[in-house]
Parts: structure tokens; sequence; C-alpha cells
């Protein structure tokens, strides 16, 4: 079952100042389409600056999208007011990277647990509690640490406890932005974890947005790659990792470093680094480091088409 | 032998009291050897490195001794340091951004080490600054000279920290998380060059990193940290294939692997301990699944299981039993001496 349809979304942020100057846009988010499904995951890999993040705002209009449509149970939420979007919230809730700015220090994590809510109204005193302790439970806090503050917990417990608070309006999707880039590795283990444990019990849907290649596939069914505000390609993770088409998701594998110093293999090293979004490259926006470029290239931009059985990519020689 | 460091201690200030920083790390680097310092944050990776080039806080207690090739530099002046740093040990950062300063030109801050530490003139120190620049892989060296690092994107800066770490030829090359604030992309450049540079110069290298992926890709030997202690070493192979402290164990487990997927981690539970708050046991005794009597009593020593590799853990020393009675005297005599 389709939980969320993006079709053509795009982000542009306006960078030019004073009326007379020509309009100069960063292209964040540039025409991206796809779809989730209830109880899935969908991973958004790419390197810093590809847009990424931007999706995952401009999908719960944290930033308002420029363009594009986005169906989230069937109804279009751009065309939502304030108080239907308010109330649609409730469904879609997101995880930050950085568990020590997103907490507020002078809140205690009852308080913080329950802000939401309170915000929709949700029970009285006692029925809120009783959910807020029956949560944190799940989630590895003890109930009588609810009344201590974010600073007297560890990193990894702070991302437990906005995993909690992400969860208290019982929602269908989340969106984690890097979720576990501020994490050790063993404590990153515990989180991931944490995050399969409670998409079983929930049946949540999520997308889980990483620059960590490993990461990604651990947690995904499906995996989308960005480059520069663009999906360059889309697949199950299995078919993505194991038979890449596009020559940049084809570098970026090849660019991982492997934990098993047994394994010698051939790199594509990418020359150069990520162009700006403000002038991206004409035609292919990977034209300017991808290794088998050609004049076409400069050209004709590559629309994201289906290359083998949902198998996508954007690449006019795949 | 390029470097050796023994006994290494470090103790700094913290609200009034002395804590344990560092405690007892020993180590050596070969000549074209990399050397990797794993650990996560808080283990005391990156102070191992700063007491090397002894750039620590004024408060800081530091003992034990480093020698470069055969000279004792844990006891020079400051002023006689000086000369070493820079020249024959280099260091490069974790974010090329605030390592360099953004009024200087990146010509200037390179040619900074050559007016230092050599004798070159004013026209030799020029086409030496060019050519590092070109040595370490930037395109249009002559015009860069002039241009200031906010100019420049990531991997460019963190080029540019390597061509001032290499400018004076170092025997040793300190590097603290190089490629963490890179993209995988621009750190496998990164990478790439590190290793050319270091086959070049017969250089030898300690890689801090916290990423096994980066160990395997680059390191000849391993060294595993955990609370300011050495855990295990071992040749990169032989940790990878046999670990055997249950720390670095749980570690190869709880990374995610490209081409393996499990839907469940191995995950070490809980977290590391302050190090106001230290075991008198084995540091990681309270974390790990085969903890004995014995580990929470006293700190285990470290074993030579064969020539390159050693673990300190109570799970491969035979005299465990035997010691028992030992060490609960020693605690007390211990306890007495500090009242």
């Amino acid at each position: 079952m389709t939980l969320l349809e993006i079709k053509n979304l795009k982000q542009h942020f306006p960078i030019s100042k004073g009326f007379l100057s020509e309009k100069k846009y960063v292209k964040a988010v540039d025409g991206v389409s796809f779809t989730l499904n209830k109880g899935e995951t969908l991973g958004i890999v790419g390197e810093s600056g590809c847009g990424k993040s931007s999706l995952g705002r401009s999908i719960l209009r944290l930033a308002e999208p420029t363009s594009g449509e986005i169906k989230f149970k069937g109804q279009d939420i751009l065309k939502f007011n304030r108080k239907q979007m308010k109330n649609i919230r409730k469904d879609m809730q997101i995880v930050f990277q950085d568990p020590y700015a997103s907490l507020n220090p002078r809140s205690t994590i009852r308080s913080i647990l329950e802000a939401p809510l309170k915000i929709h109204g949700i029970g009285n005193r006692e029925e809120r509690m009783k959910l807020i302790e029956s949560l944190v439970e799940k989630i590895g806090i003890r109930k009588d640490q609810l009344d201590n503050y974010p600073h007297e917990f560890s990193g990894g417990q702070r991302q437990r406890i906005g995993i909690a608070r992400a969860l208290t309006l019982n929602p269908d999707l989340i969106i984690a932005d890097e979720p576990v880039s501020a994490l050790d590795v063993s404590v990153q283990s515990q989180v991931l974890n944490l995050f399969v444990e409670l998409q079983k019990e929930f049946n949540l849907s999520y997308i889980f947005i990483s620059h960590d290649l490993s990461v990604v596939q651990h947690i995904s069914d499906r995996v989308a790659v960005m480059y520069l505000g663009k999906i360059v390609e889309l697949a199950h993770v299995d078919q993505l990792y194991q038979n890449p088409l596009h020559p940049y998701t084809k570098s970026l594998l090849s660019a991982l470093p492997i934990p098993d110093p047994s394994q010698k293999r051939e790199r594509i090293i990418l020359e150069g680094d990520l162009p700006s979004p403000i002038n991206p490259p004409t035609g292919c926006a990977f034209h300017t480091r991808c290794p088998v470029a050609t004049s076409d290239c400069r050209t004709e931009t590559p629309a994201l088409r289906e290359k083998q059985f949902g198998h996508w990519a954007a690449c006019i020689y795949v | 032998m390029l470097l050796q460091v023994q006994n290494l201690q470090l103790s700094l200030k913290r609200a009034g009291k002395f804590i344990s920083i560092l405690d007892d790390v020993s180590f050596q680097v070969q000549k074209g050897e990399t050397l990797g310092i794993v650990g996560e944050s808080g283990c005391g990776k990156s102070m191992t490195a700063l007491s090397i080039m002894r750039l620590l806080p004024d408060k800081a207690k530091l003992a034990g001794e480093v020698k470069v090739g055969s000279e004792v530099i844990s006891k020079l002046s400051k002023k006689k340091l000086e000369k070493i740093r820079g020249n024959q040990i280099s260091m490069i950062f974790q974010d090329p951004l605030t390592s360099l300063n953004p009024l200087h030109t990146v010509g200037k801050q390179i040619e900074e080490a050559l007016i230092l530490h050599t004798n070159l003139t004013k026209k030799e120190r020029k086409d030496r600054v060019v050519e590092l620049l070109k040595e370490v892989g930037l395109p249009r060296a002559e015009e860069m000279v002039k241009e200031y690092p906010h100019q420049l994107s990531g991997g460019m800066r963190q080029r540019i920290m390597i061509a001032i770490a290499m400018a004076c030829r170092p025997q040793l090359l300190i590097c603290d998380e190089p490629t963490t604030a890179l993209d995988v992309t621009v750190q496998a450049q990164i990478l790439e060059l590190m290793n050319k540079l270091k086959q070049e110069n017969d250089m030898g290298i300690i890689m801090i990193t916290h990423d096994l992926g980066v160990v395997a890709e680059v390191c000849n030997r391993v060294m595993v940290m955990y609370a300011g202690k050495v855990v295990e070493e071992a040749e990169v192979n032989e940790l990878f294939q046999r670990p055997r402290h249950p720390y670095t164990i749980g570690l190869l487990e709880a990374i995610p692997r490209v081409g393996e997927r499990k839907r469940t981690l191995g995950s070490i539970p809980g977290t590391v301990p302050s190090p106001q708050n230290l075991p008198i046991g084995c540091r990681f005794a309270d974390r790990c699944k085969d903890a004995m009597e014995i580990c929470r009593q006293a700190q285990p020593k470290t074993l030579q299981l064969t020539d390159d590799h050693r673990v300190a853990c109570w799970l491969y020393d035979e005299r465990r039993e035997d010691l028992k009675d030992d060490i609960t005297r020693n605690q007390e005599s211990k306890t007495t001496l500090s009242h």
C-alpha cells in the first residue's frame, strides 16, 4: 500500500540580494519523484550538498517546497492549510542528526516527550504519563530517568529520546535525517537495531537519510542515490549494491573503504568535488566528474527511467 | 625504529582535580609503516597524538618517554621541540577549515614552515610552495598560492594541510581523523594521496580514526584503544581475522558492512566509563559479555600472543587463577598507600 507519493518535487532557495539583480537560486531539490509503501524503508544517500536533507524537510513542509506534489495517504498535503497541516503532522515525524541540539536543555525528558501529546490535545495528564512510560521502556530508558535533563544522558541515549519523541503520536512515517552520524560505532549499532525493532512493532515507514553507504544498506529496503538535487538511481537495496547502473553510484560504492583488509578492489577514483548547486553543470550534472562522460552528456539531461524491473537510473548510457 | 613511545601517562586538570586520560600507552612506528589507532570518542586516541607533539594544555601532567630515531624528545625544551615539530614530525587535523588561518593566503601558510625550518631564499621558497601544491595534486598551483582558504573546497583544503605537513619532508606524519569531515569520493582521493606520499618519502604514518574501513584500507598495523588504554595491537590482517579482545570483537561485529546484510547488528551494551570514574579492574569489564570476577578486581596485563599481536585481557592470561590471591593482597596495600 502506498503511503507517500512524491511527484516532481522542487525546493529552490533564492540567494540573490537586492531586487534589481538577477534572481539566483540554489536548486537544493530539483524534480524528485518516488513512492514509499507502508512499512517500508527508503534510504536516501548522497554526499554533502546533494539535497538529501532539504528533501526530508520539504516533505514535512518544514521548508515550503517551490513546486511539485506530495501525496500522503492519498491527499496532496501541499494544498493543506495550517490547521490541516498540523493535524497530518501527527502522522509524519522527524528524527534529527544532532541529539545534543534537538532536545531542549531546560526541559526534563518527561516534558519533552509530553509536548507533542499536549500540542495535539491527546489524553489527560494521567493517560499521557502512562503512554510516555510505556514508550520509554521500549526504547531502553528507565522510568525513573524521566525527570532527568538531556545533559544527564549520553549521545546514544539522547538519540533514543529523540526517537521516542517522534513515536509519541504514533506516526505512520518517520523521516530520519542522519540519525546515527553523531554516534560511535558501538552505540550506532544499538540505535540502528532499535530502528529495526520499532519498525516491526509499529509497522512504521522510514525515509532514512544518510551519507553512510553501509548504514543505508543495512537499514533500507530500497535506496535512492542523490546527486546535486536529483535522484540519479533508485532500486531495491540488493540490486543497487550488487549491480549499480549509474556511474556515480558505481564510483561511490568503489570509494567506500571496506573494513576487511583481505579484500583488495579496483577503485574508481573520481576527480574534483561536487559542483556548486547554484550553477550546476548543464546536461547531466555528473558529467564534469564522470569517468565515461561524452559530449552528449553535456547537452542532454537524462531522465530517471526504469532500466530494469524496479531499477531506475538517470544516465543516457545505461 | 622511527618512533618509540614508552609508558605514556597523561592527566589533565578538570574542575580542580587531575584525571587520568592516558594510562601506560606504549607503541612503535617503523619507517614506511602506517600505524592505525582506533577507538571511540574519548578513548584517548587524539590525546596520544597530541602528547607525542606535546601540544597539551598548560595544566597537563605527562610522563613517559617519546623517542624519535635515537633522540628522546619527551625531555627536550619547548624551543628545541619546535625545531622538530613541523620538521621531523608533522600533524594533520580533522577539520581543515579551522586548522587554516582564514586571513592568510594558502601560499603564505605553506611558506611558514619553510621559513621556520629551512635556509631557502625567498625565490626558492616560492618555487618549493608551487612544487608542493603540485605534489598534493592541486590544479592551477601557481594561482592557488594567492588564494584564501574560503575559496577552496573541503577536499582542496585538506590537500593544503597535507602540503603544509609535507613541506619539510617529515619522517613521521600524524593524521588525526584526516578524512572524517570529507565525503566518500573525496576521502578516497585523500587516502590515495597519503599512500602515494608515504611510498615516495618512506615516511611513517600514524593514522588516528574511528573508521575501521579506513584502517583496513591504509594501515599496516592497528592499535585499539579503550578508555585511555591500549587493549589490543596487531598486524592489520591478523586483527580483522583473529581479533582477541572482546572490545575489538564487539566493534567489528557492530559495523554494518556493504555486501553482507544482517537484520540485527552486534552491539556493545552500555557506554564508555567517564575518566572521572574509572573502575579499578579492566575498564571494559562492565560492558564485556565475557567478564569474570578477576576482571573487576585487577587491570589485565598486556600479553604478547605472537610476534605481531598483543592484547590486554584476562581471558588470555593463564596466570589469572594463580594471581587471584596476590591481586587482592596488592589491592589492599594499594588502597592503604593512597590514603
